[in-house]
């Protein structure tokens, strides 16, 4: 076993797909172990495929293998194994592994005195492989079109969870709004990968979908910079819908809808990553169009602000999660803008594990209280769920870059990045940000664990066993996977170099003292701020959010983002749709299609008197046809 | 001086057996009579090829021996044909060609 056997790892999920979609309801608990059982034999497959790469040093491995061959084009379906393909798939497969196991208990629903699982519990457990092994054959797919179809199926993974639970129409809804929102992305990308492709056959003769190649054209500048830089931007489109950068953002609030793990597992830790992953995987791509690479820092900036600041007033504990997720995003975004290829994975794998922490924290304050996320109705909740309670501090602190958690770190490396690669504005901003985000998390913390229990809250109780542990394994990891950040001996200088060895990014990791003590001041003063003002009487809060009223309703409403979008889709879209419509039905159906279908019907209708029925005129017919006949013959002889 | 009798005479006489065929084909309604009118246009093919093979002056009788053929196929075709019609006749009580519908639209 080694790196050869890579693809292995999304194999197994895939077979259990197949076998759960078609026999689970054959199977006992309708083959939801079988479902767990393949994430973790990707797991158990993923660390030889660790120690061969290792073995073989550090570097770009790339496994080709042929899937079909049409004409000049040939298409495959091999491997990359490089650094960047091994964090990602270290993240996927054991947060993967994490959410499976904890879903079994979190899809126990009480029923009576009993707990039973949910009835369609199998589907679940399908769809919930199907994403992983999806999510990494993404990541080590090796060329672009095995990558988009891929990237297809997530997003139909991300449609079948959120709506999970159909029968509430806000769930339907919400997971068609996921999947059209994202899909706006996804024609982007798919047109930006055509275009790249073409260009590839018009510039070299052969036209060839593998990513590797196709980098290597562009950075050597022998592609057509105009078709480069459009690609570039298409491309970013994709990553933008599903990485929900603003303003194809709004569906991943809405996605909070689906049951809390999926929530974890795809709208926190992995499949929203898959846009900075793209954007990672395609740098050379960006670092040769520069407008596209100001454009990501620009639109990461924003999202990242945005998230923030909707997450400081939002009130439903998943959403508050959500916005936060977002603002991440943002920051990874900025940091792949900036430069910091590095720095963004980094924190992509820092926030993947906290954030999916996070997460199943929320699901398991759900779970003991009747799938109430309302942060009001909760408070004090930290003396009935000490698990629950201390994972989420761990993972809230982790996030708002207290030392030596996690996302300390790579937040330090991305203030790095932001500060070599880009304007001083854009650090100002990010420093805002930071300072926003480490205000929401003591909020939440504050407001959901500690003070005074709620009366109604007197029967809540910890989550079984089955849920704490994966909150316990990612706590203990949040707390020590930061220091991966430094070099710990045996060969491994640290993620920084590791990433950066085989791969392109400028920026190697470099501890920066000054901005870790900004870094810690930040984060700090606004953990403090927010403890202090959520600690005091209400009326305080209340009187601040009086007064700056204006600005409340436009966070709390979104910034008016979803009516605006509304108002667009039934004033413009189904306008121009009516329009169409119309000329559909007058002409393509009328005339088109309707047309010649009536004129052969009234060509007949003038046509059928020429047949009598009667015998005699036939035979005058044949007659006079012979005659005519021997005639012409005589007269040509 | 009496004009030989040649070709033509017996072209003529065919033509007008088989124009006379042709015209009782047309105007009769009569599937017997049709059937009769069939006959005339045979025979007056019948009489063509006898006359051809006559006037060629070879040694061959080619067109005699069609003709005997045509004759017995001919017979056997009535046959058949005064078979179907007493068919008709007994089934829908008539024998007017335009009476037989049952294939129009």
């Amino acid at each position: 076993m080694g790196i050869e056997q890579a693809w292995l790892i999304p194999f197994y999920g895939f077979v259990a797909f197949g076998v759960l979609a078609l026999f689970r309801t054959f199977l006992p608990g309708q083959g939801k172990l079988l479902a767990v059982l393949a994430v973790v034999a990707g797991f158990v497959t993923f660390w030889p495929v660790l120690f061969d790469f290792l073995d073989r040093g550090v570097g770009e491995y790339h496994i080709a293998r042929e899937w079909f061959t049409a004409g000049e084009l040939s298409v495959g379906w091999g491997t990359i194994v490089d650094p960047l393909s091994i964090v990602m798939l270290a993240l996927v497969t054991f947060v993967s592994v994490a959410v499976q196991v904890y879903s079994l208990g979190y899809m126990r629903h009480a029923d009576g005195r009993r707990h039973r699982d949910d009835p369609r519990i199998g589907w679940y457990f399908a769809a919930h492989s199907l994403f992983t092994a999806s999510m990494l054959t993404i990541v080590l797919a090796d060329n672009l079109l095995v990558l988009y179809v891929a990237w297809e199926l997530v997003g139909l993974c991300s449609y079948l969870l959120i709506g999970y639970w159909y029968e509430r129409p806000s769930a339907a809804e919400a997971a068609k709004k996921a999947f059209i929102t994202t899909r706006l992305g996804d024609v982007g990308l798919l047109i930006g990968i055509l275009l790249l492709v073409a260009e590839t056959g018009n510039a070299t003769g052969t036209a060839t979908f593998d990513t590797g190649t196709i980098l290597e054209l562009v950075t050597a500048g022998v592609l057509d910079s105009t078709i480069v830089t459009a690609s570039a931007f298409l491309i970013f489109l994709g990553a933008m819908g599903k990485s929900a950068q603003f303003p194809l953002h709004v569906w991943l609030p809405d996605a909070m809808e689906g049951p809390t793990p999926v929530s974890a597992l795809i709208h926190a830790a992995t499949m929203v990553t898959a846009g900075v992953f793209l954007v990672a995987r395609l740098f050379p791509l960006y670092e040769a169009v520069q407008s596209a690479q100001l454009t990501i820092a620009i639109v990461g900036i924003v999202t990242a602000l945005m998230g923030a600041s909707m997450a400081l007033v939002a009130t439903d504990l998943k959403r508050i999660l959500a916005f936060s997720t977002m603002s991440h995003l943002g920051f990874m975004m900025l940091a792949l803008g900036a430069g910091g290829f590095t720095a963004a994975i980094f924190h992509l794998l820092m926030h993947g594990v906290a954030k999916a922490m996070l997460f199943l924290s929320a699901g398991s304050i759900m779970h003991s209280m009747n799938d109430e996320t309302d942060i009001r109705k909760m408070g004090g909740l930290r003396k009935r769920m000490p698990v629950t309670a201390t994972a989420f501090t761990i993972g809230a602190l982790a996030l708002a870059g207290v030392p030596p958690l996690s996302a300390f770190w790579s937040k330090d490396e991305m203030l790095l990045a932001v500060q070599g690669g880009l304007n001083p504005i854009f650090l100002v901003l990010f420093l805002v940000a930071i300072v926003l985000s480490a205000l929401y998390m003591a909020r939440a913390i504050r407001i959901v664990f500690f003070g005074p229990l709620d009366r109604d809250n007197a029967r809540v109780h910890e989550s079984p066993a089955i849920m704490s542990w994966p909150l316990i394994v990612l706590g203990v990891l949040s707390l020590a996977i930061g220091f991966i950040a430094l070099p710990l001996g045996g060969g491994f200088d640290g993620i920084g170099s590791f990433l950066f060895e085989a791969s392109h990014g400028p920026h190697e990791f470099e501890f920066s003292v000054l901005w870790s003590l900004v870094g810690i001041v930040l984060a700090g003063g606004g953990l403090v701020a927010g403890w202090v003002l959520y600690a005091g009487p209400r009326e305080r809060v209340d009187r601040i959010r009086e007064r700056a009223g204006g600005l409340h309703r436009l966070l709390a409403e979104r910034y008016y983002l979803d009516p605006i979008y509304q108002f667009v889709i039934d004033r413009v879209v189904l306008a121009m749709g009516r329009i169409l419509a119309v000329f559909d039905r007058r002409f393509v159906n009328d005339v088109g299609v309707n047309g010649p279908g009536i004129a052969i019907v009234e060509t007949g209708k003038r046509l059928r008197y020429h047949v009598t029925g009667l015998f005699a005129d036939y035979g005058a017919a044949m007659a006079g046809g012979v005659a005519l006949i021997a005639l012409l013959m005589w007269l040509r002889s | 001086m009496t004009p030989e009798l040649g070709l033509v005479h017996f072209q003529v006489l065919a033509a007008a057996l088989f124009c006379l065929g042709l015209y009782g084909v047309l105007a009769r309604r009569s599937v017997v009579m049709i059937l009769m009118s069939v006959e005339l246009m045979l025979n007056a093919v019948n009489l063509n090829l006898v006359a051809f093979g006559a006037f060629r002056g070879e040694a061959t009788v080619v067109g005699q021996v069609i003709v005997v053929f045509v004759i017995t196929v001919a017979a056997a075709e009535v046959g058949l044909a005064l078979a179907i019609i007493m068919r008709l006749y007994r089934g829908r009580g008539s024998v007017n060609v335009d009476d037989i519908d049952l294939l129009k639209g």
